[in-house]
Parts: C-alpha cells; structure tokens; sequence
C-alpha cells in the first residue's frame, strides 16, 4: 500500500508511476519518521482585494502583478488569500547534514520534505476552504511565484504582505529564494461561485517538458 | 537612569503601533517607518495617547529602520529615525503631564533576512545595519535600544553587538516564542538566554506572536532560568481574520487583569504588542501600578548554548567530543591544509551519532590562518548540527573570531593562570559571552599537587570576578598527566578534581585521555580513569565519543548512579546487538559479489567484500575489474530509467566506501594512482539549493576525479580565481532558478576571460539546452551522469 505523499515523493524521485525496490521504499519509510521529528511546520495566510483586467494584469492589496497565467487562474474571482508555509530551518540543516554523510538519504529526503510541504499546504489550505464555503465562497487551487509568467519578483512584497518573516519565520535571499529552503508562498483565488474541477497546479504548469509532471488523465 | 529603576520598580511600555498605523491607513507591506516623515503629526499623537496612558518608555517608531530594508530608496535612513526619537519626546512633551521621568526607546526589529549559512545576509552586515541604526537613535536622543519581535539567536547577537558596539546605551531584548517555548528559527528559552545574558543585555524578554494567557508558560520558564529583569509584552491575544481584517480578542480590561498576573509571576517591565491600543495600556497601568516587582534572582547553573539547545553542566556528566583536533592526526592535518570542510564536517556528524553534547572545535596548524579557519568551521559546523562548541585555540585572534561568529553561548577553551593569559581571554568572555575551561597552570608550570592545583583554579576565578564573569561561568581543568611518566599523576588529579569542586562549587572539565599516554591498549585505562574522574566530581570529560570503552564507562556511570531512569538509555545502547547490513539487502543471496553490493548499493557489503578481494587482488585491479564497471552499469540503467537516482546515489556511496578501504590500502604501499584531474564544482552566486550540486560532486569522485567543492552562492570571481589557482580545465555550475541563471552567464563570461582552455558545464531545474547555448555553456547536463560523461571526454579517459 503507498500512501498519497509516498507517491508524490516517488514522483520526485524521477520515479514517475512506479514502484520503489524494498530498499528504497525503506529509505522513504525513514525519512518521512525522520521528518516528523525534524520539521517544524508553520503556516500563514491573509486575504486581500483582488482586481483583474483581461490581458493579465493582477491586483492584490496594494500588489500589482502582470501574469497571464495568475490571471487566467484568478478569473472569476473576488478577493484573493496569500500563504505561506515553512517546514522550518530544521530540515535545511538535515539536509546539509545527510548530504555530507549519504547523499542518498540527502535525495530521498529532500523529495520526501517536498510531498511533506505539498500536503502540509492541502491540509491548510482544505481548512480555508472549508470556512469559506460556510460564506457561500469558494476557494481555488493555489499558485506561486515563479511559475508560468507569475515572477519570482513578487515573493518580497507577498513576504511583506503576511509579515511571513516575523508570523512564521520565513524570509528570502536577494535573489528571491526563499530561506529555509523547504518552503512555499502562493495565492489563491476566492470566488462566489462554484468552478467544476480546477486542474492542480502541476497538470496546470505549461512546462509540459517536466520530467517530474503528474501523468494526466 | 532607567538602569536605576529597573528590576526594583515596575516599569511601564506601550502598545501596539503598527496595528494603530493601520487603521489610520497604512497599507500591507508598506514600510511603517516612512510615516515619520509622511504623516508626523499622527506618530506624535499615538506616543502622546501611550504616554497619557501611563506609559514610562515609549518605542520610537523605527522598528524597521535599517539600512537592508531602507536602501537607495526615497528616504534617508537617518532622518527616519531621527524624526522618529524626535517624534517620541514630543509625544512625552504632550502627554506626560506629571512630573515622573520617562524614556525614549530606540526600537530595532529583524532585519527580514535569515543570517548565513542558511540564509544569504552575512552575519558581519547584519551587525553593521543594526550598528548604524543604533547609532543614529543614540545621536537623536534615545534613552536605551529595544531589541523586539526577534525569533532567530543569531540575528540578535548581530543586533545587539551592533547596539553595544556603537553605543553606550543600555540594552533590552525580547523576543517571540511560540506555545511551545520555541523561538521560529528552533532555539528554546533556556539557549537564548544563556546567550543573552553572556552578551551582558540589561534586560529580556518575550513580545509579539502570543496574547498574554499563552505567554504565561515560556515567562515562566524565562524566570526559572534567567538572572536578568524580565521584559513581558504581548499581543492583544491571538489573531483573528474578520471580514478579512485581523483582529484581536483581548479588551483591556482582560488585558490588565492577566498583566496583573504576569507582574505577579516576576515581570519588571509590561506593555502590549500587536492589537494593543493606549486604552489596553491605560487599564493596565491602573490595575498593576503600585505593584511590587520581585526583584530577579540569580542564577547558579553552569549553562552553554547553540542556536538550538542549551546543555548544562551540573550533576549529570557530560560528553565533549575531542575527534576536531588535528593532533597526532595526519588526515585531519591534510583536511584543514586543503580547506576540506566535509571531512570536518563528517567528523562533527559522527561525533553527535555517537552521543557526544558538545563538540571541542580546534584546528590550529602552523602556517595556517587560524583565524579564518575558526570563522568557517564554526559557520559550517553550525549548519549541520546543533551541538553547542567548545572554542579551543591559544591564538587570541582564533578565540575572538569563533566567539562572533558563534551563535549560541559558546564554551572556551581556554584560560590559566597566567597573568597574560587572563588579560588576553577574559576581555573576551566579557563582551561576547561564554562558559572558559580554566586550566591549572601558571608562569611556574603545572603545580605537582592537588592543592597547589586548586589554589590556581582559586586565583583563576579570582580574575574572572575583576572582570565581571561569574564563578559559574569558569569551569576548573586540573589536568591529567600520564601515568606512565607520573605514577602518582592519576591520584593527583582525582584529588584535585575533589578539591576545587569542594572548595569552589565550580563545574570541572578534564581531557581524559592523556592519562594513558606511551601505554598499550590506551582505551582501556582511559575508560577506568574516566569513571574514576566520574566519581571524583568531573563534569565534562573531553573524550573520544567513538570509543565503545569510553562510551561505556558513560553509559556504566549514568545507570550506577540512578541518572538513567530504568536503565533506559543503557539498555536503549547495548540491549541488542546492532544487525549486520548484509542481511538486510539480500547481497547474502547467492555468491555477494562487489559488483553485486554496489549495484544494490550496500556500503558494508561493499567495503567488506573490497577487503576480501584484497587478499588476492591489487587495488588497481579491483577499481578497474570491479568497481568501474559496476558503476557503469549502474549508470546506463539511470540513463534507460530502470534505475532511478536514490539507488544511483546508494551504489555511488557503496562504490565509495570500497573506494576508502582502497585508498587505505595504496596509500599503506604508496601505490597512488596518477595525479587525478581537477574539476571545480559551484552552485553560482545568489543561488542557494546545492543538492544538485552535490549529486554531481559524489558521481564525479566516484569516477576518481579530484572535485573542488565552492559550495553555494558563490560569486564569479571567486570561481575564475580558483580556476585559475588550480589550473582547472572544468568547471561545473548550477543554479535553481531563472533569477540567478544571470549569474551563471556572468561566470562563464569571466572563466572565458581569464581561464579560456576551461570549458564550462551546467545544470540545474531551470537550464534547457536552449539556455545553456545562450548564456554561452560548453556542455548542458540533464542529468547526473551526464556531467560524468561529459568530464571524461574533456579528459580524454
């Protein structure tokens, strides 16, 4: 039996539908337990006015964003949220630490942590959207920064945004990578209608070329 | 002077300002710190409203102020904070209508960034904008600095070196603990404050991220261990978002009533945070004024910290790993010649395997800035564990260098009783904080008895008190001499050890292992003199952590007497046999084979079945019969997709414990293998995820090609220079993300002009063979094994 985040780490690991040897599977095992001690996850959220104009100009509180792609994820929607979520500087010092020691581990926990963070963020984000729906609103998928046209630029202001550094300890590098490392900041649309099945922010990334892109269909 | 009075009358803060900023305008991410110049006439007003609700300090409105976040921009930072001191008074101008003194605060909150080795703002810069802004408050009239909202150690020894080195003013700190007493960054209450209070702040506490109910747990930690007067300033309870606005459930009057509370416990010093309004403030000045403060008690306990745990040196015995020493250790000598961080770093790893508490840190070599090498280790150290260190130099500028960098309260070894000694360490523990190894010798040499042992130790503490530092934060090694040339040596030691415990009530350390020095079978003394020691009222052995022997006599100890409750960990170490890897991976099955182990990636297996094969083959012949052509196959499989990357990396690690016992072997018969071909390795500058990296480095080692590992975020320059250093004929690079892709352009543009017979491969998750052609890349590789394929055609194997 694989379990959903066993899967995705899989999915990380290049290994894309297939199954792991024992020994492998094991490492998984451990590094997911090593994890749970190790991670010290936080999350936080806001939400903001959201305004859209057709060709792909997007405002967020006082953000203005030119992306195609956040805009065509937005479409329809009122006011957005802002998140971000952190396994915490715990995990980047293990990883240092396996990738001195067994650079295996190193890979396999890596991929773990993401599947980890990837869920961490569902969870939260299933939370809001529970709450939401007793408004009468509803929420979409999430959508990052440095995915499709939506420019990694923008991580400062959503950071300053959530006050991310002093709510969760989550801050970025000047080249905008986000420190520590396994972390996520995103937006996501709210609208007052029901959308039938949004695609997932893999299946919805036009990097169609990705050797670690989710199987369609 | 507010130094005065705190700690002996209850002093009164403000409340939340940013929360007031807000609801007069002040939108999501804007710098609040602008208003002073924008919009003057409301930051007086809110300072009048605080100071009219009873406030005795008031924050100037600077939290933000530094030269990271104010850079280039439209505004001068230091008129910012000027108008912001200045703002303050006139607030105190308007609302302190009696005729009690009252004080302006210089407030300084994060700078944003997270600190090096896990972010990119270096810790010196860190320490230089906090220093600026300090000394603008202090020019502008501040009365003290208010270090606040702080969640990572590190960045408030850079702040509050900042503050201490650019002014004389009296420092204050509180920080956010979450529910759990835990710093964001990890550090608990009792680390924190054994840092703090090494820095010599005046005053500290907890602020921000909880409402006052939640907060009473970490107080009362925070009082049980420190001897400072304690700063409480929480929010008005815990956010809410209503009507997507965030609000805060604590009216004042509920506020007041758990501030009363909090004075109670043994707070000197009370405001609000986040939420808190003048009313908030003003209730609670009503409730709580007239109320006796309890003054703080001191402390007694002997306490070094990291920047995740604090380890005390009390009753139990404690562990202090010796393994990072280069002496009487060639390949150690060899790792800090080559600036080989890893194998340092491995060292430190195994060692907290192994169960030490406390890492000794020493890597002084003739011919070797010592300095420099005390900074990086140190850093890179702190990257991967949290065990706090054991500075252990005789060169002052090393002892200065890692007291700094170190985040933590760090231990130091050491001090003795010479005058010029003393002169030179203790300065040092003064201002940076820090547990010193007192040793028992002076201008005449190690005294031969006991006595004349401790009255040193006597004289040592006596120079501490001159400067200021604590008996507890000396602790007494008396030395141990080997009995092979002293047979009294042991007794004279366990006496002396008795003595200064009896005499002085101080911890004791005690390099445990020259005792046995020129005698056979070392680990056997060693292990029943340190349970001698043991009894005798050591505290910390510095020891070998590897050694079974000595670990038992630990583990012996702890359960003898009754510090292992049930026997718990004793049993939890030796109750079962550990397993043996071969079985566990089915290379058993059938014939094992080294190719076989290595292509399942079984390390054990691998380096057991290389040391078999070497009784009857050479190691040449082995690499090339044997472990190459396993590799190989390994390798194509990776490039088919029957193998994936973790089994690629586990064959690679079991290739490479074959590798070690190998190269044990050849060097044994000084049999090398010609001269290896050098390829430089870096994740480029500004990028900071180097796992690709280090994939790329453990394959290429594999196919023995010399890597010199840059690490990350590592500028251009840096990376020609090496080249050129090294004579390197290819350089492989990675970056993550399209941001620094610019970078990586800009060092293959500079290998070119300095280094042109260098080719250039890249990789990483953003790179296409489009745009590796594009910023001009010799070779783009897609994945692992291609940059393996790659370096061999360059070399021509």
């Amino acid at each position: 039996m694989t379990d959903e985040r066993t899967k995705e780490a899989l999915r990380y690991l290049g290994y894309g539908r297939q199954q792991a040897d024992s020994l492998v599977a094991e490492k998984i095992g451990q590094a997911f337990r090593e994890l749970e001690r190790t991670a010290d996850r936080r999350f936080v959220s806001r939400e903001f006015d959201l305004s859209l104009t057709g060709d792909g100009e997007v405002w967020i509180g006082g953000m203005h964003i030119r992306s195609r792609s956040l805009g065509k994820n937005m479409k329809g929607c009122c006011r957005a949220i802002l998140l971000a979520a952190t396994l915490g500087a715990g995990v980047d010092r293990l990883l240092r630490r396996q990738s001195l020691t067994d650079m295996a581990d190193a890979v396999v926990t890596q991929a773990c942590a993401a599947a980890m963070l990837e869920a961490y963020l569902d969870e939260e984000q299933e939370r809001i959207a529970g709450r939401l729906a007793g408004e009468g609103r509803y929420l979409r998928p999430r959508f990052s920064p440095g995915y499709g046209d939506f420019s990694i630029r923008h991580q400062g202001q959503i950071l300053a945004m959530l006050e991310a550094p002093k709510r969760i300890g989550l801050s970025m590098t000047d080249s905008c990578m986000l420190t520590p490392v396994k972390s996520v900041t995103a937006v996501a649309g709210i609208s007052r209608h029901r959308e039938p099945c949004h695609r997932r922010g893999c299946e919805a990334c036009e990097k169609r070329d990705c050797i670690y892109r989710r199987n369609e269909g | 002077m507010i130094l005065d009075r705190l700690g002996k009358e209850l002093l009164f803060f403000d409340g939340g300002m940013g929360t007031l900023l807000q609801e007069k305008g002040l939108a999501a991410g804007e710098l609040p710190e602008t208003w002073n110049l924008e919009h003057t006439e409301e930051i007086v007003d809110i300072h009048r409203q605080y100071f009219e609700a009873g406030s005795d300090i008031v924050l100037a409105n600077t939290f933000g102020a530094n030269a990271l976040k104010f850079h280039g921009g439209d505004y001068d930072l230091e008129d910012i904070i000027t108008a912001a001191v200045v703002s303050a008074r006139e607030g105190a101008y308007l609302g302190v209508t009696d005729d009690r003194e009252v004080y302006v605060a210089m407030d300084m909150g994060p700078t944003g960034k997270l600190l090096k080795p896990l972010g990119d703002l270096e810790f010196e810069r860190a320490v230089a904008a906090f220093g600026e802004a300090a000394r603008y408050g202090e020019a502008a009239g501040a009365d003290l600095i208010h270090i606040e909202t702080m969640s990572d150690m590190y960045e408030i020894k850079a702040a509050v070196l900042g503050a201490k080195e650019n002014t004389s003013l009296p420092v204050f700190v509180t920080m956010i603990f979450d529910e759990r007493g835990k710093l964001l960054t990890g550090g608990d209450v009792a680390a924190a404050v054994a840092m703090l209070e090494g820095l010599r702040v005046d005053a500290l506490g907890i602020n921000c991220g909880l409402g006052p109910a939640q907060m009473l747990p970490v107080l009362e930690e925070i009082l049980r261990v420190t001897s400072l007067p304690v700063i409480v300033k929480p929010n008005a309870g815990l956010p809410a978002v209503r009507d997507g606005r965030t609000v805060y459930d604590v009216d004042p009057e509920q506020f007041a009533a758990s501030m009363k509370r909090i004075v109670q416990m043994g707070a000197c010093a009370v405001g609000g945070c986040c939420g808190t309004t003048p009313a908030h403030i003003a209730s609670m000045t009503k409730a709580c004024r007239g109320l006796a403060v309890k003054p703080p008690v001191k402390k007694k306990e002997t306490v070094v910290s990291s920047y995740g745990q604090a380890v005390v040196l009390g009753d139990e015995p404690v562990i202090i790993g010796e393994r990072i020493n280069p002496t009487g250790k060639k390949r150690f000598r060899q790792a800090l010649k080559e600036h080989d961080m890893d194998y340092i770093l491995r060292e430190a790893a195994a060692q907290q395997e192994a169960g030490a508490h406390i890492l000794d840190v020493n890597v002084g070599l003739p011919d070797l800035d010592e300095a420099a090498m005390m900074r990086d280790v140190i850093g890179e150290i702190q990257s991967i564990t949290s065990l706090p260190l054991q500075i252990d130099t005789v060169d002052p500028a090393a002892l200065e260098a890692g007291m700094r960098m170190y985040n933590g309260k760090p231990m130091i070894n050491s001090v003795n009783g010479k005058q010029e000694s003393m002169e030179q360490v203790f300065p040092l523990v003064k201002k940076y904080g820090g547990v010193v190894v007192g040793l028992t010798l002076d201008e005449t040499g190690i005294p031969d008895t006991a006595e004349g042992r401790a009255d040193i130790a006597g004289r040592i503490l006596a120079g501490a008190a001159a400067y200021g530092i604590e008996p507890k934060d000396i602790v007494i090694d008396v030395l141990a001499m080997t009995i092979s040339s002293d047979p009294a040596g042991a007794g004279t030691t366990l006496e002396a050890l008795r003595l200064v415990r009896e005499r002085y009530g101080v911890r004791t350390v005690l390099g445990v292992s020259n005792i046995s020095f020129g005698l056979p079978r070392r680990p056997v003394i060693n292990a029943g003199f340190y349970t001698m020691a043991l009894m005798s009222g050591l505290t910390a052995g510095i020891i070998n952590p590897a050694s079974e022997d000595m670990m038992g006599a630990y583990f012996s100890y702890r359960a003898l007497m009754g510090y292992d409750v049930n026997c718990g960990a004793y049993i939890r170490r030796f109750g079962q046999e550990k397993e043996l890897a071969v079985s566990a991976g089915g290379a058993s099955a059938g014939a094992p084979s080294l190719k076989g182990a290595i292509r399942k990636g079984l390390k054990e297996d691998a380096a057991a079945l290389t040391a078999e094969l070497l009784k009857e083959e050479e190691p040449l012949a082995i690499i090339d019969g044997h472990l190459i052509p396993a590799l190989d196959e390994v390798g194509k499989g990776f490039e088919k997709g029957t193998v994936f990357l973790p089994q690629l990396l586990m064959s690679a690690d079991a290739a490479k414990a074959a590798f070690a016992v190998l190269k044990a072997r050849m060097e044994e018969s000084g049999t090398g293998r010609e001269k290896k071909d050098k390829v430089i390795l870096a994740t480029v500058k500004g990028d900071i995820h180097d796992i690709g990296k280090n994939i790329v480095k453990v394959l290429l080692e594999n196919y023995s090609f010399q890597v010199i590992d840059m690490g990350k975020d590592v500028p251009p320059e840096d990376i020609a220079g090496k080249a050129v250093e090294e004579d390197v004929r290819l350089v492989g690079l990675s970056a993550l993300m399209t941001t620094t892709v610019s970078s990586m352009e800009e060092t293959i543009r500079l290998l070119r002009e300095r280094k042109s017979d260098c080719r250039v491969m890249v990789g990483g998750a953003v790179l296409n063979q489009e745009y590796a052609d594009q910023i001009g890349a010799d070779f783009y590789g897609k994945d692992a094994m291609q940059s393996v394929y790659y370096a061999q055609r360059v070399f021509d194997r």
